[in-house]
């Protein structure tokens, strides 16, 4: 199964990231995708992508409401959206990615 | 054990009178205050609604989680309040919020509590958790489902 790797943050870091984080992750398996989310929120770094994440996602999608270093993704296929819209839309975000995985 | 120590049958109002945003607000932090927590209501009010005015934190799916650390709680403290009829919120799919967690951690808040409240958000999402919440018929009802995310953490 493909999968898709998602970053998330927010201001105070002790809800939206989360939510965002479960949404995104819950919808994605749900369509069948491998699904790895980290979180950077108040207790730090959670579920942190590794090298190996990255060289095997399809694509990332960042879901964020701060600045973050993007850096390790250069290459990859690349969504930026808020956490706002991750919990509102989460399927259209990674129907988004694969589209763009796709070359489409 | 964590979220079950931030959440108190005290800190539960299951038939808020507001009928609006603002309102709301500070009907939640006042039930904290009520409680004794709370060192100084109108600046703890004041961090509630600063984090509010960067984004709104009507998540949908009929909820609000407004949310603040702050140096005016004394410790790590959930109210839950819950309003059938609904309140205007700003909600992000635009619909009324009935059930509200008003989430106030101490600014040197621990790990621990942040982790319980990582995992009432996570279920936060899931339609039965919100279910039994707005079915709940008193407040040891509304703890016990809360306490069930602990567990659920625990076998995870």
């Amino acid at each position: 199964m493909p999968k898709i790797i998602c970053v998330t943050a927010c201001p105070t870091g002790i809800a939206h990231t989360y939510i965002a984080a479960e949404m995104l992750s819950h919808t994605g398996k749900k369509m069948g995708y491998v699904m790895k989310v980290e979180t950077n929120g108040a207790i730090g770094v959670e579920n942190k992508l590794s090298e190996t994440d990255i060289k095997e996602a399809i694509g990332v999608i960042i879901a964020s409401d701060v600045a973050l270093d993007l850096k390790r993704f250069e290459g990859l296929n690349m969504i930026e959206i808020t956490t706002q819209e991750a919990i509102k839309t989460p399927e259209k975000w990674i129907k988004e990615i694969i589209k763009m995985s796709q070359g489409l | 054990m964590e979220i079950a120590k931030m959440i108190k049958k005290a800190y539960m109002n299951l038939e808020l009178k507001s009928d609006s945003k603002a309102q709301v607000l500070e009907e939640l932090v006042k039930i904290l205050d009520n409680a004794g927590i709370v060192t100084d209501f109108e600046k703890l009010l004041n961090d509630v609604r600063i984090r509010e005015s960067l984004s709104t934190t009507g998540i949908g799916f009929k909820i609000a989680i407004p949310h603040a650390k702050s140096k005016y709680i004394k410790e790590p403290a959930i109210a839950f309040g819950r309003s059938n009829e609904g309140i205007e919120y700003d909600s992000m799919d635009g619909e009324n919020a009935h059930l509200f967690f008003l989430i106030c951690m101490p600014e040197d808040a621990g790990n621990l509590h942040l982790k319980a409240l990582t995992a009432l958000s996570r279920q936060l999402i899931h339609e039965e958790f919100r279910l039994a919440l707005e079915k709940a018929e008193n407040e040891q009802e509304v703890l016990n489902i809360i306490k069930a995310i602990d567990q659920e953490e625990i076998r995870a």
